[in-house]
């Protein structure tokens, strides 16, 4: 028995290191406390889970339970699909005005660009009187549900440090994405599949790479899990040719045994992270493919999405993250690559490149809000659609490329977000008459961590963890909750 | 900071009471100085906050915050008030005036009260505080005068047993001598003992029976190959470039190249000095296998990645491969992270932008132009590179370049003779006359020779010249000339063959300005190449280059070098340095757990003239090593990270020596070294996603027979896509120095299913099933020792033979299945044994691999 009692105690001390690292602390078990009196706290009590994404209490009480996040990665154009400007037609292709190019550094503009209007019809639709081009047929379907954000802004005008930044809220690879800070402080509801889950669609990955949704320095039990559209939707998660089943339970049960016996002799709470680590290999074996497993969906469900059971697209990927939030899966992004209009060919301008883009996704992306509403997961979940940054109101006219096309742009871009706390059908911030700079109710990557951290019930101030002698955070040391976007 | 102040209005007075007791508690719990002196509490602040635009470069407004006396001077503080002083008023935003650094985070409430501070007591400019203590030259400390010390065998268990006894800890008792063998020989080989290795030392009962084996370890080819793997992370060694094209490299010579330095026990300095200025070292040439090797070894300085993506801008890429080199070298031999000077002076550590550029001035006269120069095949690679093929390949090239002169040279000489002017005169006028001559002569030869000589052009006349010397050609003449072509044809297919490798040379000299804010348009001052201003100085007898800058990282001056690697000796030992932060001795880092401890190692590291392998020996001898890695609850109370050393290190292996582990358990392992990479098995469609386009095919061109069991160093290293089965492995794109420990089901999914492991655990059955007694309990006791080294106990072995029933009643049942789970991998099963029973234990064998001994170093 005293091994017994040991190793008790050890994992009691093991919890205790862990809440520790996580810094709830005292204040962690005082918060708790307050919330199992309003019977939110409930939920954690009731959980017996010890793993590290067991689902712990969120700092107060939460709007949304989870995220899907549609990163358009290689950054959309808002002037020709949400932000219409007038002025930019009006003065299509003369040049731009001195001061506003004044001190500014281009990724591929030289010299003094001229200005490019819109040839997109917008119209404005929804109760909301959202503005969106003709590009988008489906949005109006989704408009009163959405708040458009026309006033976003970031530091960075190249897509891997921008599409870090957005991600981690900084530009160089090595800090916490989004998804692993979520499931760092919330954990996740189901424990047979990872918290963080990362579809990809589009013609490559993402320019960040990997660490888009890297766990930086914290425990890559956090990091983004890639679930592949062609072979083993994860990798390995298939047994061997020749083993079925239950000759893999037999196995895990030994393997339970003997690391039990481990455990005993040397009392190294690793071993028991290990058996768990095992012991959640073998139920995502079962629940990943089930998952993947699109074909049994209605034909109602697959006409509404433009899906295609075995494809790789957009549309199949907005349907399992539509399947990944039903099962508790806190946190999917979907990458979309190709946005990247810069006009120096025919297949990546504003008339032919962004019109495709804009066709392989409207559908799905309005769908996949349809969907979530039909079958009332919308109030829980926020989904959120953008890039990492904006394009110029100039054409950027590449060795002199006769196609229009639009260069990175930092300073205002357009973003979207439903669901989940999310004030629905308001249009949030202006951009000025050219949609150069922002006019009215900046927000800034930080500004929009912080809003969605708050949503899901956590204090972008509290959610830190302490590496290289100081506390990080998501938000570094900025980041403002937005109340207006917040119903 | 920004906590308390902001959370209060937030959240209200009760949660913010919780939260000071634990969430902020070390943030709280430092406040700001009351005596706070500028250079070591307010520059700091300003370096972060206010120098980017108020420093002497940059004089916004008249005002200079980068010196003490310079604010002094002004009217900005009015010293020991304050409240009167205009600086206060501007951090605060008082009187109505823009709150600074405008636009800006505000200043913490800690910040701001030590600048306040500083103000009200004075404006003391320097204290003389002691420095940081990485920057102080370690001096050897005495050893701790100890009672009761039996435990201690060497300098190092002195250290840690004084530093216990503060801590009322002790020792825990040795390992068993099993562990003690399997544990020293993965961490000095990466590899598992053999049967054979562990009945030897087990029937060993004399007292230096582990010594025995430690020289035994150290002299083992493999060793080299061990120490290389961290040597490589820090090294950024990859097998591509990266990037969009990501085009392989030859960097696998430098691979070899290490991995031979370590073996030869090379001691650190040389390998220093080496691999950052091998070319500036006498006797560096391409003709010699010696001075070639010189030059092979700055490989390391050439091992970034290279961006040749169409919208590249060359100067761009060079610039970016100059940032890195910076980094690497800094990080690898100084433990600084010197980057955050590249935009602005380091926010804590005393490394300005100036010393960030001079830094890189070192390392910027390569003859390069920033993307790849050269293309072979799949191979994409930059200028200046070098042929790097073995001796005997070298010497054919060099032989053959001899040769194929002097071919040419008699070849020309007859060229240019009155007999070969007659022959070619009779050859024209014999083509003119004869029809049946011309059949096989091309139009456009046959249209010249109808022209007059004298009208020919001059283009027509050296393709006539020319057609004539191919064709026309008989005799002695000919002779000459085919020897010569056939040599130029052999040589072309030798180069083709060779590999080329990138290394260094100073061949370009450039001027290196400072870059505002790290943009390499941008051109600030212009600097020379100098260390950090901060460290101590290179001595005027050291050239201003790289050599220079070798010499001057290892100079018994330079307080970081020794440390920097005896630490990460130490992480790769115990699991955890010292310093827990490799990359990092500055200011920012912890300060070490056992500073004497560090500084003993360091100077005897140094002093043993940088010997290696006695460093090792030191360690792996210490009775700190040789402990048992049993936790009691005492010690996971006290010390759940293991920093006082009570017990042994007991931690998951590197992926990459799993994957060894398996395939030498199972006696798969080719043991083959050097060379080429190779391809191991990988899941379909994993290199397919680089297809972005048409420049390439990036299909796995998986590896044969005996190539496919080589060691997991050998695996070739795409850096957009590193292998499948080597997790938590880094990345291979920047240097790294640490690597990540964690476990995901992820992995379990790759030991348990992955082609490779499911192969050797049918490869290990076979052994055990053919190489012991012929019962059940014999061949899985077999099985077991050959991966966790030991037998296993009695309720483990009844364990394995419960799973070994039941998979055999599973194949008996489906022997269909059997023979598709034993037909995985290239090597087939064994014929002779039968394929249930073949199955049933290839089953458990698989589960013996996935132990969590066999994963551990225990």
């Amino acid at each position: 028995m005293p091994d017994n009692l040991e190793r008790e105690i050890l994992k009691q001390i093991t919890r205790r290191t862990f809440f520790k690292q996580v810094g709830y602390g005292m204040g962690g078990l005082a918060l708790s406390s307050m919330l199992l009196e309003s019977g939110l706290g409930a939920r954690f009590q009731a959980q017996k889970r010890t793993d590290p994404l067991a689902p712990k209490p969120p700092h107060f009480r939460p709007k949304a339970k989870n995220i899907i996040y549609l990163f358009m990665a290689g950054a959309p154009s808002q002037l020709d699909m949400f932000d219409p400007k007038p002025m930019l037609v009006k003065y299509d292709r003369q040049e731009c005005p001195a001061e506003l190019l004044k001190g500014e550094r281009f990724a591929f503009i030289k010299g003094t660009p001229k200005l490019l209007g819109s040839p997109f019809k917008f119209e404005q639709v929804g109760k909301a009187g959202h503005w969106v081009s003709e590009l988008l047929p489906h949005f109006k379907e989704i408009a009163d549900d959405v708040a458009v954000i026309h006033s976003l802004s970031t530091t960075q005008f190249n897509h891997a440090p921008a599409q870090l930044f957005m991600n981690t809220g900084f530009q160089i690879p090595g800090r916490p994405s989004m998804g692993s800070w979520l499931s760092y402080g919330l954990g996740s509801e189901n424990k047979d599949l990872p918290g963080f889950v990362v579809l990809i669609s589009g013609d490559s990955n993402p320019d960040g790479g990997k660490s888009c949704w890297s766990s930086g320095f914290l425990p890559t039990t956090y990091q983004g899990v890639e679930f592949r559209s062609q072979g083993d939707p994860v990798l390995f998660v298939s047994n061997p040719d020749g083993v079925p089943r239950e000759i893999r339970r037999d196995t895990l049960d030994a393997l339970h045994d003997l690391n039990d016996m481990e455990l005993h002799n040397t009392l190294d709470p690793e071993v028991e992270t290990r058996i768990a680590q095992y012991e959640l290999s073998y139920r995502m074996q079962s629940s990943v493919p089930e998952l993947m497993d699109i074909s049994k969906e209605s034909a109602a469900t697959h006409d509404m999405y433009g899906t295609e059971p075995g494809k790789k697209s957009f549309a199949n990927n907005c349907l399992l993250a539509r399947r990944l939030v039903e099962r508790g899966v806190r946190f999917v992004q979907l990458y979309h690559r190709g946005w990247d209009t810069h006009g120096a060919d025919q297949a990546s301008d504003i008339k032919h490149g962004l019109v495709k883009r804009c066709e392989e996704t409207d559908k799905a992306a309005a769908a996949l809000i349809k969907d979530l509403k039909q079958r009332g997961l919308l109030d829980e979940t926020i989904v959120v659609w953008g890039g990492e940054f904006g394009r110029t109101p100039m054409n950027e006219g590449r060795g002199g490329s006769p196609f229009p096309g639009r260069d990175h742009h930092p300073h205002a871009f357009t973003m979207w977000a439903a669901g989940g706390g999310i004030k629905p059908g308001i249009s949030f911030g202006e951009t000025d008459e050219l949609g150069y700079t922002v006019a009215k109710d900046a927000m800034d990557v930080h500004d929009l961590h912080a809003t969605m951290l708050h949503l899901m019930g956590l204090d972008h101030l509290r959610l830190t963890y302490a590496f290289q002698g100081r506390n990080y955070r998501l938000t570094d040391v900025y980041g403002n909750v937005v109340p207006q976007l917040m119903s | 900071m920004f906590v308390p102040t902001a959370i209060a209005q937030r959240i209200g007075p009760i949660v913010l009471c919780s939260i000071g007791i634990a969430g902020f508690a070390s943030t709280l719990s430092t406040p700001a100085p009351a005596k706070p002196d500028f250079e070591h509490d307010v520059l700091p602040i300003f370096k972060a906050h206010c120098l980017p635009c108020h420093s002497t470069i940059q004089k916004q407004g008249g005002l200079t915050l980068d010196s003490g006396s310079a604010i002094l001077s002004g009217r900005s503080v009015t010293v020991g008030k304050s409240a009167e002083s205009l600086l206060m008023d501007r951090i605060l935003g008082r009187r109505n005036l823009p709150r600074m650094p405008m636009g800006f985070a505000p200043l913490s409430d800690k910040d701001t009260q030590t600048v306040r501070n500083w103000i009200d007591s004075g404006c003391l400019l320097s204290s003389g505080k002691r420095a940081h203590w990485a920057y102080a030259k370690p001096i050897r400390p005495p050893l701790p005068a100890l009672e009761n010390a039996a435990w201690v065998r060497n300098p190092i268990d002195a250290f840690v047993l004084a530093k216990q006894r503060v801590q009322h800890l002790t020792p825990s008792p040795e390992a068993d001598r099993t562990t003690l063998l399997r544990r020293v020989t993965l961490d000095l080989t990466g590899l598992p003992p053999t049967l054979q290795e562990l009945d030897a030392f087990l029937a060993d009962r004399s007292p230096n029976a582990f010594d025995k084996v430690v020289d035994r370890l150290l002299a083992s080819p493999h060793f080299g190959e061990r120490m290389a793997l961290p040597w490589l992370d820090a090294a950024r060694y990859a097998d591509s470039n990266g990037f969009q094209q990501d085009g392989d490299t030859y960097q696998y010579v430098w691979r070899d190249w290490v991995i031979r330095a370590l073996n030869d026990n090379m001691p650190f300095d040389r390998f220093t000095v080496e691999q950052l200025a091998g070319d500036l070292l006498p006797g560096a040439n391409k003709a010699t296998p010696e001075g070639r090797d010189k030059l092979i070894a700055t490989a390391f300085v050439r091992n970034n990645m290279l961006n040749g993506e169409g919208g590249a801008i060359p100067e761009e890429q060079r610039n970016v491969a100059l940032f890195d080199r910076v980094d690497t070298c800094s990080t690898t031999w100084l433990g600084l992270t010197m980057a955050c000077a590249r935009c602005h002076d380091h926010k804590y550590d005393p490394l300005t932008q100036r010393d960030y550029y001079s830094m890189l001035a070192f390392f910027n006269n390569v003859p390069e132009s920033g993307v790849p120069s050269d293309t072979f095949g799949s191979y994409y690679i930059a200028q200046p590179w070098i042929y790097a093929g073995n001796k005997v390949a070298m010497a054919k090239l060099w032989s053959l370049e001899a040769q194929s002169a002097v071919a040419k040279e008699a070849a020309k000489a007859d060229e240019a003779s009155t007999a070969t002017q007659d022959a070619r005169a009779e050859w024209e006028s014999d083509l003119v006359a004869s029809p049946a001559k011309q059949k096989d002569v091309p139009g456009e030869i046959l249209a010249l020779i109808r022209i007059q000589s004298s009208k020919r052009t001059q283009d027509g006349r050296s393709k006539l010249a020319a057609y004539f010397l191919d064709h026309g050609l008989s005799g002695e003449p000919k002779a000459k000339r085919d020897r010569w072509r056939g040599l130029e044809r052999e040589l072309a297919d030798l180069k083709t063959s060779l590999p080329k490798v990138m290394v260094m040379s100073d061949r370009q000299p450039r001027k290196t300005f400072v870059y505002s804010r790290g943009n390499y348009e941008s051109h600030l001052a212009q600097v020379s190449p100098e260390t950090p201003a901060s460290l101590p100085h290179m001595p005027s007898r050291l050239p201003k280059n790289r050599l220079g800058l070798a010499e001057w990282i290892i100079s018994p001056e330079n307080p970081l070098t020794a440390r920097v690697q005896v630490n990460r000796y130490w992480q790769q030992f115990f699991g955890r340095g010292l310093v827990k932060t490799p990359e990092n001795f500055g200011v920012q880092s912890e300060p070490p757990v056992n500073q004497p401890l560090l500084d003993w190692l360091a100077v005897e590291f140094r002093e043993s003239g940088w010997n290696v392998k006695r460093l090792v020996r030191l360690i792996v001898t210490s009775a700190t090593y040789r402990q048992s890695s049993r936790v009691t609850r005492q010690l996971w109370t006290r010390d759940p990270e293991n920093r006082f050393l009570a017990r042994g290190p007991r931690f998951r292996l590197p992926a990459m020596l799993i994957r060894d582990e398996a395939l030498a358990a199972s006696g798969l392992i080719n043991l083959k070294m050097g060379g080429r990479p190779v391809y191991p098995y990988q899941p379909k469609g994993i290199w397919d996603g680089l297809n972005i386009t048409d420049e390439r095919d990036f299909s796995y061109p998986e590896s044969k027979g005996p190539d496919l069991y080589r060691r997991s160093i050998y695996t070739f290293w795409r850096r957009t896509v590193a292998p499948g089965d080597m997790f938590d492995a880094a990345s291979r794109q920047v240097c790294t120095v640490r690597q990540s420990q964690t476990s995901t089901p992820l992995h379990a999914l790759t030991t348990l299913n992955d082609v490779t492991w499911v192969e050797a655990g049918r490869a290990l059955a076979d052994h055990a099933i053919r190489e012991s007694r012929p019962t059940p309990s014999a061949r899985l006791s077999d099985a077991f020792r050959r991966v966790c080294s030991r037998f296993p106990s009695t309720s483990e072995q009844r364990v394995l033979e419960r799973s070994l029933d039941r998979s055999f009643a599973a194949f008996r049942a489906d022997p269909k299945a059997a023979n598709e789970f034993l037909h995985q991998g290239q090597s087939p099963p064994d014929s002779h044994i039968n394929p249930v029973e073949e199955a049933a234990y290839a089953n458990v064998c698989l589960a013996i691999l996935n132990l969590d001994e066999a994963l551990t170093k225990e």
